[in-house]
């Protein structure tokens, strides 16, 4: 298949804004899985699985609210919470006797949830029909940027991205919780010598990282349609993001999701017929040539 | 006990653990007063779940009537698997049901690589009626048909040559193909441009893009498109991805600058779930819809369908419907359970379709003649959801490929 | 893990077992013999892929993808070309094992968590490959109805075959294992710093250990061929490879018999509970809960804990 012809300035602006979205979207979610993976050390395979639950949480919260503009609000506040809720109770009755284990028995763990997780929804939600949530009259409609129109709700998330990369940056390094945990990150048995209950530091940075699952969930529901399989569609994509970005560097993940959204959005540009192996190829490319990521690993 | 007493006694507490594992494996399956039994193989998981549910409610609906009187003296009774749309499950589960559950026919699936694998592998080799109901490879009855195998659905040679058909009325000339990156989205767009082409050599094809099934973001696709100044497109998608694509259009009001045609954009599962957001003006074709053409046969069989399963039937539904009516009247027309003069019998069989008139199951290629409805997405006030308005009906015969051609892609492999 | 002591009794059962096995045909119904024979391929592909991740410490994360390349050469070779049946048979491991090389050489330069997700991209290069490129491999709807020998047609033929082919695998695999080679492997895995230092070739090692797993995986692919007579992308996708990983730290990764019973178990459970629920991976999740709590050795590991034989070293080393 011939490269397409006609690149204009306009759609590599709009690919451009495209990808950015689709980053922001990515980086939330893979802020989640690399903060659990640095702090607790967990390759937690259901993180995809609580994103599918945010989406679906979202649907059902917009739906109890009658579905308009206040309601898709209140959504995406709340369903996070659900999801961390979720995660609360996994934490408590699983996760927090296994930390000690090898990663690859935590790997397998975490894939025996996904299979649980994945059947709940299904026995929860059903799946007898597609679910979809109309985004806010603020957020609808297209606005046009060089020329491209792009949804206004692409526009929503890429200023979100940053400010959820801001906040967790100020927690981390601003409150005594984050600093704690990024303690524990490097030496998990200097911070409990000091007298530190590492346990509750652990649940709560696993909480909050699924909790920025369930937001990732959240966000992209308006965009798709929610449905049973989203768990597997994200998943292998977030754990390449973070391995690119440097395991459990929150920056890491940023880039990592910079590199996925905007190598996908330009490779549909460029070569559309092979827009599908373009990211792959780039973490490949990343990968050898700095084998450790991008940025510095916590690992 | 010594290390190696210790070692034996391992060996033998795992042979008596197998041992018992086979036993369990042993319990023969139920095999009570006789019924005639379907097996049916689809995904009950993941996002093509919504339209296997759907057409197995569907098969449902027909058995209850169908079981009031019964064929044969008998009744039909069904049990599924759950493929989770992976063929090698497929295949097991299938392999399952014919030599262990000893069904009369099978029935399925949405996957066509299933589908075509279950033909070929179970079907074709253990002898046994399949009949597909939901997946839309032109393949299945067409290159790789053979006796066993019959579909009750539409496929995507049929769809392609309603787009031919009714994109040809049109005055677009640039067009542009997009769709999901497999078989079906190709298989589509081939059909589709085939038979366009043939029918207004002036038409021109000015790009392409494929996307991976299930991509979440098409914006970056269609700001192509647009920028390409494309005045129709081909977009061969389906399933969840449609909701996905639906969203995209209304969000970028792509109607406005390009006509999109879809098939099945005009199916009601995705269309009720986007409700009023769904985008106004999308040419869809779809060879079921509960409003259309508007008989008392169709408004029974809608209201019948609503009330047991609480919305009105799509194309899965009825498909579902009709394979348990070919099925049964297959079977009573064969007098016995012999699957041979089954398939016999369904060579040709009409039933009454539940829109009125006959429906044919054709005895060459063992698929059935169904019409192909074009209309385009339109808000109605008696639906929450659009609904397919301006419809026009392509006739069975005016869209399937003829006996002569299905035979000599069967002869050219 | 046989000391050579009992090495002569485990080879009697080893054969007792394999007396039973050629004998079930006749008497068992025909789905058990499929389901065996279903079991024999996944478990050759269990195995293969735990000679590097048991013995070679490795993270062999896309361990289908060379799977599906041998099930996918051998399909193409049958199905376009007429060359006979032994060369298909050949070519297919041999270009699963080609694959290895090339994967892994880029991946042994990586460790851990990095040399598991490059290879989850290699490997979803070679399937977006088998699921594009619709003229050579049919795309995501596959081949079906592979033109096998008319001798392998039958499954009770298919079952000899596929048992017979599974045994001389598993006598190789074994005899690799207890080679030099594969101590050195098996060193690696727990100290690969002192065994550099002692001037062994790490990297090489590795890279070797990759080349005969992913041949035999290969085979395994070329077996699934004659079983199932079809090929499809799925057989490459990573879900499956997370799979066959699982079924080794069920079974128990640090055995040799562990991966078999492991493939047997996710198997017959997926078959036999299947039948009454689709809610099947609920219960396989909640299985692998209860293990991983009680049994975190895997089930043969546990067995030959209780019974006291040789505990095998540097488990956590392996890892950590």
């Amino acid at each position: 298949m011939e490269l397409s012809q006609s690149i204009s300035f306009a759609a590599l602006g709009g690919h451009f804004f495209v990808g950015l979205s689709r980053a922001m979207i990515l980086f939330v979610v893979t802020s989640g899985l690399s903060l659990v993976l640095g702090v607790l050390r967990v390759p937690n395979i259901a993180h995809g699985s609580l994103y599918m639950i945010g989406a679906f949480a979202a649907y059902t919260i917009s739906r109890l609210f009658g579905g308009g503009s206040t309601a898709f609000w209140l959504a995406l506040v709340i369903s996070p919470f659900v999801v961390a809720a979720v995660s609360l109770v996994a934490e408590r009755l699983l996760f927090q006797h296994l930390y000690q284990r090898e990663h690859l028995m935590l790997l397998l763990f975490t894939f025996a949830l996904m299979l649980i997780l994945g059947d709940l929804v299904k026995l929860v939600w059903g799946a007898g029909e597609y679910r979809s949530i109309v985004p806010p009259q603020l957020l609808k409609g297209s606005a046009s940027i060089f020329g491209s129109s792009i949804p206004r709700y692409n526009l929503f998330l890429i200023i979100i991205g940053p400010l959820v990369a801001v906040g967790l940056w100020l927690f981390t390094n601003r409150t005594k919780m984050g600093k704690i945990a990024r303690a524990a990150a490097v030496d998990r048995e200097m911070v409990g010598a000091v007298g530190i209950n590492v346990s509750w530091v652990f649940a709560f940075a696993f909480v909050l990282g699924c909790f920025l699952a369930g937001l990732g969930g959240a966000l992209v529901a308006p965009t798709i349609s929610v449905s049973l399989g989203m768990d597997h569609d994200i998943i292998i994509e977030a754990f390449l993001i973070v391995t690119i970005g440097g395991l459990g560097n929150m920056w890491g993940a940023m880039v990592g999701s910079l590199i996925f959204g905007l190598t996908q959005s330009f490779g549909v540009l460029f070569w559309p017929q092979f827009a599908i192996v373009f990211p792959y190829t780039a973490v490949v490319i990343v990968l050898l040539w700095r084998p450790m990521g991008m940025l510095k690993s916590v690992w | 006990m010594g290390k190696k007493g210790k070692k034996f006694l391992s060996v033998g507490v795992l042979l008596m653990g197998g041992l018992l594992c086979l036993s369990l494996l042993f319990m023969p399956a139920s095999a009570q007063a006789r019924n005639i039994k379907v097996g049916i193989i689809d995904c009950y998981s993941g996002p093509a779940a919504v339209y296997c549910n759907e057409a197995l409610n569907g098969f449902k609906l027909a058995l209850k009537e169908i079981n009031k009187q019964g064929v044969l003296g008998r009744k039909i009774e069904f049990t599924t698997r759950d493929t989770k749309f992976k063929v090698d499950l497929a295949l097991n589960m299938a392999k399952e049901l014919v030599m262990r559950e000893n069904v009369d026919a099978l029935a399925g699936t949405i996957n066509s690589g299933a589908a075509l694998a279950v033909s070929e592998a179970v079907a074709k080799a253990e002898k046994i009626p399949l009949l597909v109901w939901i997946s839309k490879s032109e393949r299945i009855t067409g290159e790789k048909g053979h006796r066993y195998v019959f579909s009750t659905g539409e496929n995507t040679a049929m769809a392609g040559k309603a787009a031919g058909v009714a994109l040809s009325r049109k005055p677009y000339k640039k067009y542009w193909i997009a769709g999901d990156d497999y078989e079906y989205g190709h298989a589509m767009a081939d059909a589709a441009w085939r038979n366009l082409k043939a029918l207004r050599p002036d038409v021109k094809l000015i790009g392409k893009s494929w996307w991976k099934p299930g991509e979440p973001d098409l914006v970056p696709y269609f700001t192509a498109i647009v920028a390409a100044k494309a005045e129709a497109v081909i977009l061969c998608t389906g399933g969840r991805s449609m909701a996905n694509a639906l969203k995209t259009i209304r969000a970028m009001d792509l109607t406005k600058k390009v006509v999109p045609w879809i098939h099945t954009a005009t199916e009601i599962a995705v269309l009720r779930s986007l409700g009023p957001g769904a985008p106004e003006g999308v040419l869809g074709t779809s060879d079921y819809l509960f409003y259309y053409p508007d008989t008392p046969e169709n408004r029974a069989f809608a209201n019948a369908f609503k009330s047991a399963y609480g919305s009105p039937p799509g194309f899965p539904g009825f498909h579902g419907y009709i394979t348990a009516k070919f099925i049964a009247e297959g079977f009573r027309k064969a007098g016995s359970l012999n699957k041979e003069k089954f398939i016999d019998m369904l060579e040709g069989l009409k039933i009454d379709s539940p829109v009125g008139g006959k429906l044919e199951m054709r005895a060459c290629d063992h698929q059935v003649v169904l019409p192909i409805y074009l209309g385009v997405t339109k808000k109605v006030p008696q639906y929450n959801f659009l609904i397919s308005a301006d419809n026009i009906t392509l006739s069975g015969d005016e869209v399937m490929p003829s006996c002569e051609e299905i035979m000599k892609a069967r002869g050219k492999k | 893990m046989v000391k050579p002591g009992s090495s002569l009794r485990s080879f009697w059962i080893c054969a007792a077992i394999l007396v039973v096995l050629l004998f079930l045909p006749p008497v068992i119904p025909r789905f058990y013999t499929y389901i065996l024979a279903s079991i024999f391929v996944t478990s050759l592909l269990a195995m293969s892929l735990n000679m590097v991740v048991g013995y070679g410490g490795l993270f062999q994360f896309h361990h289908a993808a060379f799977y599906g390349v041998g099930a996918y050469t051998f399909g193409l070779l049958l199905t376009k070309t007429h060359l006979p049946m032994l060369v298909a048979f050949i070519a297919g491991p041999i270009a699963a094992a080609l694959a290895g090389l090339l994967i892994g050489w880029f991946c042994v330069r990586l460790i851990k968590l990095y040399f598991a997700m490059l290879q989850i991209s290699l490997g979803s290069l070679l399937w977006a490959i088998a699921f594009r490129w619709y003229s050579l491999t049919g795309g995501d709807d596959g081949m079906h109805g592979i033109p096998t020998p008319s001798f392998l047609f039958s499954s009770t033929h298919a079952y000899y075959f596929i048992l017979i082919v599974f045994s001389v695998c598993l006598l190789l695999m074994y005899l690799i294992l207890k080679s030099p080679f594969g101590m050195t492997l098996q060193a690696i895995r727990d100290n690969p710093d002192r065994c550099e230092a002692v001037g062994v070739n790490v990297r090489r090692h590795q890279l070797i250990g990759i080349i005969i797993a992913t041949f035999f995986a290969g085979v395994a692919g070329v077996l699934f061929v004659v079983l199932e007579h079809s090929v499809f992308p799925d057989l490459l996708f990573w879900i499956l490879s997370l799979e066959v990983f699982i079924m080794c730290l069920l079974g128990g990764w640090f055995t040799f018999i562990g991966p078999v019973i492991g493939a047997a178990i996710m198997v017959s459970l997926r078959t036999f509970v299947g039948i009454y629920t689709q809610y099947w991976t609920l219960i396989l999740g909640v299985l692998l809960i209860f293990l991983i709590f009680f049994l975190p050795e895997g089930i043969m590991g546990f067995i030959s804990a209780k019974l006291g034989s040789k505990p095998v070293e540097g488990i956590e080393r392996a890892v950590e």
